[in-house]
């Protein structure tokens, strides 16, 4: 594979400050396929930092490493300082509870109302006694804007109430990092605005570091204070949204700019169009 | 040749990889820190399981019951034998037919509700987002799901005998004049709890465990999508069913005397 030069735009105002979470020299690999190849990336504390890429490269993956769910082959997975891989289920346990994630389908446990689906990770972690937890779950339901649906279920929910009662929960217990696993995909424009609006919310009002994966290039510029791009494993463009777009890479160009061809092909590989026609007539 | 040969020891290495996960999953499931406060959905499940599948087995103990007594009669009446009707269906009620068509039954009804569900929730990322919260799955869905299992299968299976043995006295006594007498008695006198009633006990536990582990596995294992979760129902119906029928013939040949 041919080393790629990429010009990256240092974030400069945070080089003094630890990162939240840091990832470097990752490789991970499923079955066969070699899934990142010694990717490295900074996520800085208190920032809103999208990752996006072609589809499959993994970008869900990423998430997954962070919070624990699978491990790197090798490279190290650093959140707050602390070594992800190589903690024990209990050390791993309290880690996650300062970490929330938000999934592609909202993932609201169906079998459980919009009340105890908020109410679950708080009594989870913590002995707070019932009237408590009620307070809680609703200033939490209160911030999505869904207190009057406390009682419902999650099959009684549009898709983007359930995610938003996803978020609610993401942050019932005031977690220091969210994660967003295509917030924006297959939402109403109503719907897309409410999300990025509670994105933004929660990282200025609560100083959350939030991590967006997404494909949205223009809803994830507009809320993101920084951009990596990753394709094929490793990152191959990274900056703030302004100078994303004036990149010269190639294959930046082509994902920022939606071009159907460029240094990803258009076409599957395939024999020769012209041989392939005259050997089917022949 | 080869290549045959290959395929043949890949296909044995993905089965006892398949094994591997699946005594994992048992293994963790329930040995590992079995928690008290897991106890109200264990319940929760013996009821989605045990008790939404009464109706069934009532029905089909009630039939073949019923259908037992008039094939019995017919066989026993040329040998003047048919006051050992109650006797004869009791028996094999109770030591085969009951733990055997109701774990049958059981597979087909709440072994792939089980399937369906654990892959559902697998497909919707719901089990991943309990890990992310920090919560094991092993310990909230499958191991009451296991729990319940065996625990209800028993019970099932004594109800199948018991409405069985009921439909039988209806066809028999009531309708086919067996004295009612001979019918009730000879039962009395010949069916036993250590030799017989036990022993199909003991055949329907192991049903329970058997056709819950697979149900739970299949749905744990299954392909995050829906053509993916079909084959792991079908699975799940198929492999418990000849489970059922090839451990049967085994616990036979090992707790009764040839």
């Amino acid at each position: 594979m041919a080393k790629v030069m990429v010009a990256f735009t240092p974030m400069k105002e945070t080089s003094e400050i630890k990162p939240h979470i840091s990832i470097s020299e990752v490789v991970f690999r499923r079955g066969q396929r070699r899934i990142f190849d010694r990717i490295s990336l900074d996520i800085p504390v208190g920032k809103i930092v999208a990752l996006m890429g072609p589809s499959g490269t993994g970008k869900t993956t990423l998430l997954r490493l962070i919070g624990g769910q699978v491990s790197p082959e090798s490279g190290k997975v650093l959140v707050e300082d602390h070594s992800i891989p190589d903690l024990s289920r209990n050390e791993l346990f309290e880690v996650r509870k300062s970490m929330g994630m938000l999934f592609q389908s909202g993932a609201l446990f169906t079998d459980l109302s919009v009340f105890e689906n908020v109410a679950f990770p708080i009594r989870i972690h913590t002995d707070l006694p019932e009237d408590m937890i009620r307070d809680l779950v609703l200033l939490k339901l209160e911030s999505v804007g869904l207190r009057g649906a406390s009682k419902m279920f999650p099959s009684e929910l549009s898709g983007g109430m359930n995610r938003r009662v996803a978020l609610a929960r993401a942050i019932a217990l005031d977690p220091r990092l969210i994660m967003y696993d295509e917030p924006f995909a297959g939402l109403d424009p109503i719907a897309m605005g409410v999300i990025v609006q509670l994105i933004k919310k929660l990282n200025t009002v609560y100083g959350m570091t939030s991590i967006i994966v997404s494909h949205d290039i223009k809803e994830a510029a507009s809320i993101a204070d920084y951009i990596y791009i990753i394709s094929d494993g490793v990152v191959i463009g990274a900056g703030t949204p302004d100078n994303l777009f004036e990149q010269q890479s190639p294959r930046v160009r082509q994902f920022i700019q939606g071009m159907p061809d460029g240094p990803v092909p258009f076409h599957f590989p395939a024999l020769d169009y012209a041989e392939e026609l005259l050997g089917v007539n022949k | 040749m080869i290549s045959n040969l290959r395929r043949l020891g890949q296909f044995g290495l993905e089965l006892i990889e398949v094994l591997g996960r699946a005594g994992t999953i048992w293994w963790m499931a329930i040995v590992r820190r079995p928690k008290a406060s897991n106890i109200p959905l264990v319940i929760k499940q013996i009821y989605q399981l045990g008790v939404l599948s009464v109706l069934i087995i009532v029905l089909s103990g009630f039939s073949i019951g019923a259908v037992l007594a008039l094939q019995g009669y017919n066989q026993l009446v040329k040998y003047g034998s048919e006051s050992a009707l109650g006797l004869g269906v009791a028996l094999v009620l109770v030591m085969e037919i009951g733990p055997v068509v109701s774990g049958l039954l059981f597979a087909g009804r709440a072994g792939s509700a089980v399937t369906a569900e654990i892959g559902l929730m697998k497909a919707t990322e719901q089990l991943s987002s309990m890990e992310m919260i920090g919560v094991d799955p092993l310990h909230r869905i499958v191991a009451p799901r296991l729990w319940a299992g065996f625990i209800t299968m028993p019970i099932l299976a004594l109800m199948f005998s018991v409405v069985g043995i009921w439909g039988s006295s209806l066809i028999g006594v009531d309708w086919l004049g067996v004295y009612e007498g001979a019918f009730w008695s000879a039962m009395q006198a010949g069916v036993e709890f250590d030799s017989h009633v036990l022993k199909g006990i003991i055949k329907s536990i192991a049903f329970g465990l058997v056709v819950t582990w697979i149900a739970v596995f299949q749905g744990y294992d299954a392909e995050p999508t829906s053509q993916g979760i079909a084959a792991a129902t079908t699975r799940t119906v198929v492999y418990s069913s000849v489970s059922v029928l090839v451990l049967d013939f085994f616990l036979t040949l090992l707790m009764f005397d040839f």
